[in-house]
C-alpha cells in the first residue's frame, strides 16, 4: 500500500509535483541547480535540459544532492545557461512527443546543436525531467521512495494514443511504477473540485462546463457535462479539442518581438542575452498591462553589455494599448460563432520543426471546437493557466462566448492565490489519485477520440492510383477505463515471421461511430496517426504455420492507456505497438 | 555464554554461514579484522575571505552589481543612471534575499523613543550610542535613529573547486 499519491504536471515549459498523504494536497518544492554549485528549491522545475560540454563547468559545479556528476542539467540553471548557449539546450520536448513528422525516440534535439554535441530524443528529455523529479523525491523521502507510491502524470487532453504511450514509456524508463495518465483540463477541474467541497451546490444537472487550459506551449479545450444518476450528480467529459501548439510562451514572445522591433527602429540590435532579459520584462509588462486598472505603459530597460552597464543602458517602454492589441486582439479576437481557424499550410518540403498552430486566434479554435461538439452551449467556464490570470483576456473570453449563445456563461473560480494557476494541474492530478482510491468524485470520460484502422478496399485497383482505403472503427468515442471491445466480424490474415502494419486514424469530431462501423472513405475529419504494427514470431518448435487469421480486440486499461490486440482462434494474442519511427518516415 | 551453547551456535553458524558468530568470537578474545576505511578526502582549504568573495561573485552574477559600482558614472544623466539602477536594485535585492535573511536589530519606529536597560552599558555590537553620551555609557533610552541590520541566517552554497578570486569570468561570444 503506498503512503503517498503523487501528481506530476509534466509541462511543456514547467513541471511540478504535488502529493497527497490523506486528503490534503501539498506542492513539493523541487531542489535543482540554480547556478553552478548552488542547489535551491523551487516550486516549478523548468522543463529545460542542458547538455553540458566536458570542460564547460568547474569540477563538481553541477553536483546534485543525489548525483555527484550528472550528465545533464535539468531545470532552472539549464534554462539560464541555455540562453547563453542555445545549441546545447533542449526545450519543448513535450511538443515533440506528439509530433506528426519527427520520431520522438530518435536523438534529434537540440535541433540546431553544433556538430559534436551528442543529441537526445524527446523521449529521453522527458525521461530526464521525470528522473530529476523522482531522484529529488527519493532524496527527500528515503523511506517512501517514489517507485512504491501511486503516481499520476498529466498529458494534454489532445494527446493521441501514441503520445500517451510515450509519456508512460518515459516514466517507466525513469524508474516509475505503473503510472496513471490524466488529462490536464480534467486535472484542472479536479483542482477546482478539491477547493470547492460544496461543488454540488454550484452546478446542477444539465450544466455543461467548458474548461479552457492555456499552458506554456499548448491550449486545450474540454467539455464536462453534469448529469443526474439516481439522485447523485455525475460528471462526464464529453469532448476534447484538437492538439493546439499555442500557449502563453507564444504570447510573451509576440510582445517581446514587438518590443525588440521598437528597439531596432531606434537603432539598437539586441543580442540573445539582452533579448532574453527583454522577454522576461515583457512577461511582467504583459501581466501588469492586462490587469484591471493597468497603467498606460510599462518601462523596459536593456542594460548595457560588457562592463559598461550604465553607459550602455537603453530605455524603452511598451504601452497598454499595444499589448492589448497584440494579445487580446491577436490571440483572442472577437469572432462570430461560425469562425474557423486557418488551415495548416501544407508545404511539400517543410523543414522538420514544431507544427505551431497555423492560426493564433484561440477564439477561432474555440468556436470550431464547440461546433464540432454538436454546437455545444456551455453554461460554465473554468479557466486554467498563467495567461488567463490577465483580466483583459478573461473578459474577452466571456464576451466572445456570450456573443455566441443566448445565456451568459458563469465563471468557476479556481484559484485563490495568483501563483496557484501554475500548480493547479499537479494539484488536481494528486486529487484525482484520491478520487480513484474511492474518496472523491470522479469524472467519467473514457477515450476522448474515435480510433480507426485503415482497410484496403477489395475494389480492382486503378493503375497509378493507390487502392482506396476504408476505415474500421476499432475504438468508439468514450470507451471507458477497464473496458474492452471485440471485433469478431472482421478477420485479418497475419503472416508469421513478417511484421504486419495497420494504418491508424483518429477523430475528435466523429463521436457516434460504434465499434465495427466501416467508413467508406478517409475523410478530412480523420487524422492519420503513426501506424501500428504487430509481429508474429515464427514457431520455435518448427511447426509450419504461415498465415494466422486473427480478429482485433481493444482495451482501455485502468490507467487510461489504449491497447490493441490481435487474437487468433486458439486464443493466442499479440499486442499491436505504436510505431513512431514509421510516422517520421512518412512525413 | 555457556560452553555448550557456544559450541552449538558456533557449529551451526559455521555450517550455514561459514562465519564464527561475533558473540562467540568476542567470548574467546578473537577480534574481527575490520576493513580499513579509506582516509576521508581532504576538505578543500577555505580561506576566511572566500565567503566575502563569494557574495560579491553572486551579486555580480545575479545583478551585475560590480559592473555598476566599478563604472565611472559621472558623465551620465540622472535619467540614464536611474534607468540602470532600477534593474540593478531589483536584482541585487532578490539575490541578497535568497542568500541572507536580513532583519533590523531593533524592530522599532525610527524617530521615536526607545527604552534601554539603564543598569548596564548596551552591547556595542548591537547598539551604538550617539550624541550626548554620558561617561558611564549607561542610559535609560534615547531616540531610535537607525534600526540597524543583522543577518539572521546565511544560506550560501558550499564552495567547491571554483576560483573565488574571479568574480565574473570574461565572456567571449562565438559569432
Amino acid at each position: 500500500m503506498s503512503q503517498f499519491i503523487i501528481g506530476i504536471d509534466l509541462g511543456t515549459t514547467n513541471s511540478a509535483l504535488a502529493y497527497a498523504q490523506e486528503s490534503e494536497v501539498t506542492l513539493f518544492p523541487v531542489p535543482q541547480l540554480a547556478n553552478p554549485g548552488e542547489v535551491s528549491e523551487f516550486d516549478l522545475l523548468p522543463s529545460s535540459l542542458y547538455l553540458p560540454g566536458e570542460k564547460e563547468f568547474v569540477e563538481g559545479a553541477l553536483a546534485l544532492p543525489w548525483n555527484a556528476q550528472p550528465s545533464y542539467i535539468a531545470g532552472r540553471f539549464a534554462r539560464l545557461r541555455g540562453v547563453e548557449n542555445a545549441g546545447r539546450l533542449v526545450s519543448s520536448a513535450k511538443s515533440w512527443l506528439s509530433h506528426q513528422a519527427a520520431d520522438p525516440t530518435q536523438a534529434l534535439l537540440p535541433l540546431n546543436a553544433p556538430e559534436g554535441v551528442p543529441k537526445v530524443s524527446a523521449l529521453e528529455a522527458s525521461r530526464q525531467y521525470l528522473l530529476h523529479l523522482r531522484s529529488a523525491w527519493d532524496h527527500a523521502h528515503p523511506d517512501a521512495k517514489l517507485a512504491q507510491q501511486t503516481v499520476l502524470i498529466t498529458v494534454p487532453a489532445s494527446f493521441d494514443a501514441a503520445a500517451r504511450d510515450l509519456t508512460q514509456r518515459a516514466a517507466k524508463l525513469a524508474g516509475y511504477p505503473e503510472v496513471t495518465i490524466i488529462e490536464e483540463p480534467q486535472a484542472a477541474f479536479y483542482a477546482w473540485l478539491e477547493r470547492n467541497p460544496n461543488w454540488r451546490e454550484l452546478v446542477k444537472p444539465g450544466d455543461l462546463i467548458l474548461v479552457v487550459d492555456i499552458g506554456g506551449g499548448t491550449t486545450d479545450f474540454t467539455l464536462i457535462s453534469v448529469t443526474d444518476k439516481g439522485g447523485e450528480l455525475q460528471l462526464e467529459r464529453i469532448a476534447v479539442g484538437d492538439h493546439l501548439l499555442l500557449g502563453g510562451d507564444n504570447m510573451d514572445l509576440a510582445v517581446a518581438r514587438f518590443a525588440e522591433q521598437q528597439f531596432a527602429d531606434k537603432g539598437t540590435k539586441l543580442d540573445a542575452l539582452q533579448f532574453h532579459s527583454l522577454w522576461q520584462q515583457c512577461r511582467t509588462a504583459k501581466e501588469t498591462l492586462l490587469a484591471d486598472g493597468a497603467p498606460a505603459s510599462h518601462p523596459l530597460t536593456i542594460l548595457g553589455r560588457g562592463s559598461g552597464l550604465v553607459g550602455g543602458t537603453i530605455k524603452g517602454k511598451i504601452a497598454r494599448d499595444e499589448v492589448r492589441q497584440l494579445i487580446v486582439e491577436g490571440f483572442f479576437p472577437s469572432v462570430p460563432a461560425d469562425a474557423a481557424p486557418q488551415r495548416n499550410r501544407r508545404v511539400a518540403l517543410a523543414e522538420v520543426g514544431l507544427n505551431y498552430a497555423a492560426d493564433a486566434a484561440v477564439t477561432k479554435h474555440l468556436a470550431q471546437f464547440l461546433r464540432n461538439a454538436g454546437n455545444a452551449k456551455p453554461t460554465h467556464l473554468l479557466l486554467n493557466g498563467g495567461v488567463l490570470q490577465a483580466s483583459a483576456i478573461e473578459h474577452r473570453l466571456f464576451e466572445v462566448l456570450n456573443s455566441w449563445q443566448p445565456n451568459p456563461v458563469v465563471e468557476l473560480k479556481n484559484a485563490s492565490k495568483q501563483a496557484d494557476l501554475m500548480h493547479a494541474v499537479a494539484h488536481g492530478a494528486a486529487y484525482y489519485g484520491i478520487a480513484r482510491a474511492g474518496k472523491g468524485v470522479r469524472i467519467r470520460g473514457g477515450v476522448p477520440r474515435t480510433y480507426y484502422v485503415g482497410i484496403e478496399s477489395s475494389l480492382p485497383s486503378v493503375p497509378g492510383l493507390p487502392a482506396p482505403m476504408k476505415a474500421l472503427t476499432v475504438v468508439p468515442f468514450g470507451l471507458e477505463e477497464g473496458s474492452k471491445v471485440e471485433l469478431p466480424q472482421r478477420k485479418f490474415a497475419l503472416v508469421v515471421g513478417e511484421p504486419a502494419e495497420f494504418r491508424f486514424f483518429s477523430s475528435v469530431s466523429r463521436r457516434t461511430d460504434a465499434a465495427g462501423v466501416l467508413l467508406d472513405e478517409i475523410s478530412d475529419s480523420l487524422e492519420e496517426l503513426a501506424p501500428i504494427e504487430v509481429f508474429l514470431p515464427p514457431h520455435t518448435d518448427g511447426t509450419r504455420e504461415e498465415i494466422v487469421p486473427v480478429t482485433l480486440e481493444t482495451y482501455v486499461t485502468e490507467t487510461g492507456m489504449l491497447e490493441l490486440w490481435c487474437v487468433a482462434a486458439d486464443n493466442r494474442r499479440w499486442k499491436l505497438e505504436f510505431n513512431v519511427r514509421e510516422k517520421a518516415a512518412q512525413a | 555464554m555457556s560452553r555448550i551453547s557456544a559450541a552449538f551456535s558456533s557449529f551451526f553458524a559455521i555450517l550455514f554461514s561459514g562465519v564464527l558468530p561475533e558473540s562467540v568470537a568476542s567470548e574467546f578474545g578473537y577480534t574481527k579484522a575490520k576493513p580499513v576505511a579509506a582516509p576521508p578526502p581532504e576538505p578543500p582549504k577555505i580561506k576566511v575571505t572566500d565567503g566575502a568573495l563569494q557574495i560579491l561573485q553572486t551579486l555580480q552574477r545575479d545583478s551585475r552589481l560590480i559592473d555598476f559600482l566599478m563604472e565611472d558614472i559621472t558623465a551620465y544623466s540622472d535619467d540614464q543612471v536611474g534607468a540602470a539602477v532600477r534593474s540593478v536594485h531589483a536584482d541585487s535585492k532578490a539575490s541578497l534575499a535568497r542568500h541572507v535573511t536580513l532583519t533590523p536589530v531593533i524592530d522599532g519606529v525610527e524617530g521615536t523613543n526607545h527604552k534601554l536597560d539603564a543598569s548596564k552599558a548596551p552591547d556595542p555590537n548591537r547598539i551604538k550610542l550617539i550624541g550626548n553620551v554620558p561617561a558611564s555609557g549607561k542610559v535609560p533610552g534615547g531616540t531610535l535613529r537607525h534600526r540597524g541590520w543583522q543577518a539572521t541566517s546565511v544560506n550560501l552554497p558550499p564552495i567547491g573547486k571554483q576560483d573565488v578570486n574571479v568574480l565574473a569570468p570574461a565572456e567571449i561570444e562565438i559569432e
